[in-house]
């Protein structure tokens, strides 16, 4: 079943076209990254798949409804997490929660999403006094409390530490196992690679690639040895055939080819007579970064790319 | 509306349930600020600062203590902490929400009706066990519509006020530059000799009505007026007013700097260098979104 289908999807804000004849389709249960540099459009696509914005042309239905007229029964059906939004400061974590939940005619118990975001601890908190992660899990957890059949996280993780963005993570993981729908707007591709299991990518307000992580990844160019040498390792015996690839400032080698098995051959040779550690050696295609700064860079068509 | 297939689905919450929900919610958060410093404990101070201990105050003066800390609150805490909401994003949080956009808005007001009469009655409590300041049931009753009404118009008429304040640090500045000299003009902090003409302009502004109507009804008697019918009309015409102004004005998204962009180029190249695939939102894309749309708001909702 489609969750989300959208028809060349235009908005223009004058002469500036923000998102310039999107189509994709995105079947229900599916988590789908969108990501794009700065100006991409994502926001503005989002905006309109949630109802704020109205097409400039082209259509779009969400859970077959046309979201700029969704009603409130609508709107019940989707979750929604938004950039720059903030909460009533001098109420509990619990109330708030409570008093969500009481806008939807299904609602999750409020004990229940507590855990689900991790926030069991702090559920007699004001709002105010919690840290900038711990709001935006609050925020998560006012986005699914009604048991949306369609969420959207809109740079759910943006400002977050390490840690906090992997307890969101873990909560929006634990979602697709109920068979939500997300669609999530990151700019961190470890994100992405982390939770999503398709990428669409945006430049300049057009879909440039639809595809899945390990897709973009094999059109990021050929694979790669990426390997950190140990602080203090003589590099003057490196074969001839590494030592150009060796970036002296961060002391790491990496070869990209083709055929790394005489590269490979040769390293684990010069790591064997020098004794070295080989716990920082990765062989394997090229980063999900390489990928995607190449396809912004210069757009690719890729397998499943809609243009 | 279109079929969304739900007729197995659970019921919708009904409107009067998240209306009654969502005016508690907001007279507690209300209750929690300084709200009550202001329009209740402020008022009351002045009222004993200003008169000796078994002194008689008349019911005129009364109404005039009990009025400042009704329009305190209903026009300035309300107003500031509006503008403070939005420009915080907690409007468009709530937007996000299937609560029907009106609901929101009205439980607001509603909140603030039932915040601000409580500080009125409040200072008359005061004026009644302090000051020996007569007071009759029917004139308890009428006082307290007035009071209803008072708050409801000033609220209102901030509502379609804060429509214009761009930012929360403008907030308070503009709401008491607005605020002060309609009070003072009014009389109720004390009478003032002025023209006649500003006269005639002030008793078509909501504070002089609203003075003389808490006071008319708070010193009612068998053969009097109860509700004076001209003040009635003028607050009630701010209310309708405020609201009508607010539906075409209100804004839920905070306000965002104008930014000019150039026609898109048919190829924009990114530019990271990081894990990160850009450091700002793309949001700037979107300028804030047209006024809320009441009619086809509540049509839908309904």
């Amino acid at each position: 079943m489609t969750a989300i289908a959208v028809e060349e999807l235009t908005k223009r804000f004058g002469n500036f076209a923000a998102v310039d004849g999107v189509s994709f389709e995105i079947p229900q249960g599916q988590l789908v990254a969108v990501l794009g540099p700065n100006g991409a459009g994502k926001t503005t696509t989002l905006e309109m798949l949630e109802g704020f914005l109205a097409p400039t042309s082209g259509t779009a239905r969400v859970l077959g409804v046309d979201p700029h007229r969704g009603d409130r029964r609508w709107r019940a059906r989707i979750g929604l997490v938004l950039q720059s939004t903030s909460l009533d400061a001098e109420i509990t974590v619990r109330d708030t929660l409570t008093m969500f939940a009481g806008l939807y005619p299904n609602p999750r118990a409020v004990p229940e999403v507590l855990e689900l975001v991790d926030l069991s601890d702090d559920a007699e908190t004001n709002v105010g006094a919690l840290s900038g992660g711990q709001r935006r899990r609050v925020d998560v957890a006012i986005g699914i409390i009604g048991r949306p059949e369609v969420l959207f996280l809109d740079e759910p993780t943006t400002g977050l530490d390490p840690e906090a963005r992997r307890r969101a993570w873990t909560a929006v993981e634990n979602l697709t196992t109920t068979g939500t729908t997300v669609v999530l707007t990151t700019h961190y591709i470890d994100e992405a690679e982390h939770l999503a299991n398709r990428l669409i990518l945006l430049v300049g307000g057009k879909v440039t690639a639809d595809t899945t992580p390990d897709r973009l990844r094999t059109q990021g160019g050929p694979a790669t040895i990426r390997y950190h040498l140990p602080d203090g390792t003589p590099t003057g015996d490196l074969p001839a055939n590494l030592a150009p690839h060796i970036d002296p400032v961060t002391r790491t080698l990496v070869v990209r080819a083709d055929d790394l098995s005489g590269p490979l051959r040769d390293l684990l040779a010069w790591v064997d007579r020098h004794h070295l550690d080989l716990s920082r050696l990765e062989v394997g295609p090229p980063s999900l970064e390489d990928a995607y700064l190449a396809a912004i860079g210069d757009p690719l068509t890729l397998e499943g790319t809609r243009r | 509306m279109t079929d969304t297939g739900l007729t197995a689905q659970p019921r919708m919450p009904s409107v009067a349930r998240l209306l009654a929900a969502q005016v508690g919610y907001q007279a507690r958060l209300l209750a929690s600020g300084r709200a009550v410093t202001l329009g209740v404990i402020f008022p009351v101070i002045l009222l004993i600062a200003s008169h000796s201990r078994g002194t008689h105050i008349t019911a005129a003066d009364v109404a005039q203590y009990a009025v400042f800390g009704l329009s305190l609150t209903a026009w300035n805490t309300y107003g500031v902490r509006l503008v403070a909401a939005r420009e915080a994003g907690v409007l468009k949080r709530w937007r996000a929400t299937p609560l029907p956009r009106w609901c929101y808005f009205l439980g607001r007001v509603l909140a603030t009706v039932v915040v601000a009469t409580l500080a009125a009655a409040a200072t008359v409590a005061v004026g009644v066990l302090l000051y020996h300041t007569h007071l009759s049931l029917d004139g308890a009753l009428g006082a307290l519509a007035v009071f209803v009404l008072g708050s409801f118009a000033w609220a209102a008429t901030a509502t379609a006020v804060t429509a214009a304040v761009p930012t929360v640090e403008a907030a308070a500045p503009t709401m008491m530059l607005i605020y002060f000299p309609v009070v003072i003009a009014s009389g109720a902090l004390g009478s003032i000799s002025e023209p006649h003409w500003l006269s005639t302009l002030v008793s078509y502004l909501p504070a002089e009505p609203l003075v003389h109507a808490a006071g008319t009804a708070l010193g009612y008697s068998a053969g009097h007026t109860w509700l004076p019918g001209r003040d009635v009309l003028v607050l009630a015409a701010w209310a309708i007013a405020g609201i009508a102004v607010s539906i075409v004005t209100f804004r839920w998204e905070p306000h965002r700097p104008t930014q000019r962009r150039s026609a898109r180029s048919s190829r924009q190249v990114g530019s990271t260098s990081s894990r990160a695939t850009g450091n700002a939102s793309d949001a700037g894309a979107a300028p804030t979104t047209p006024p809320m749309q009441f009619e086809s708001a509540i049509a839908s909702d309904a």
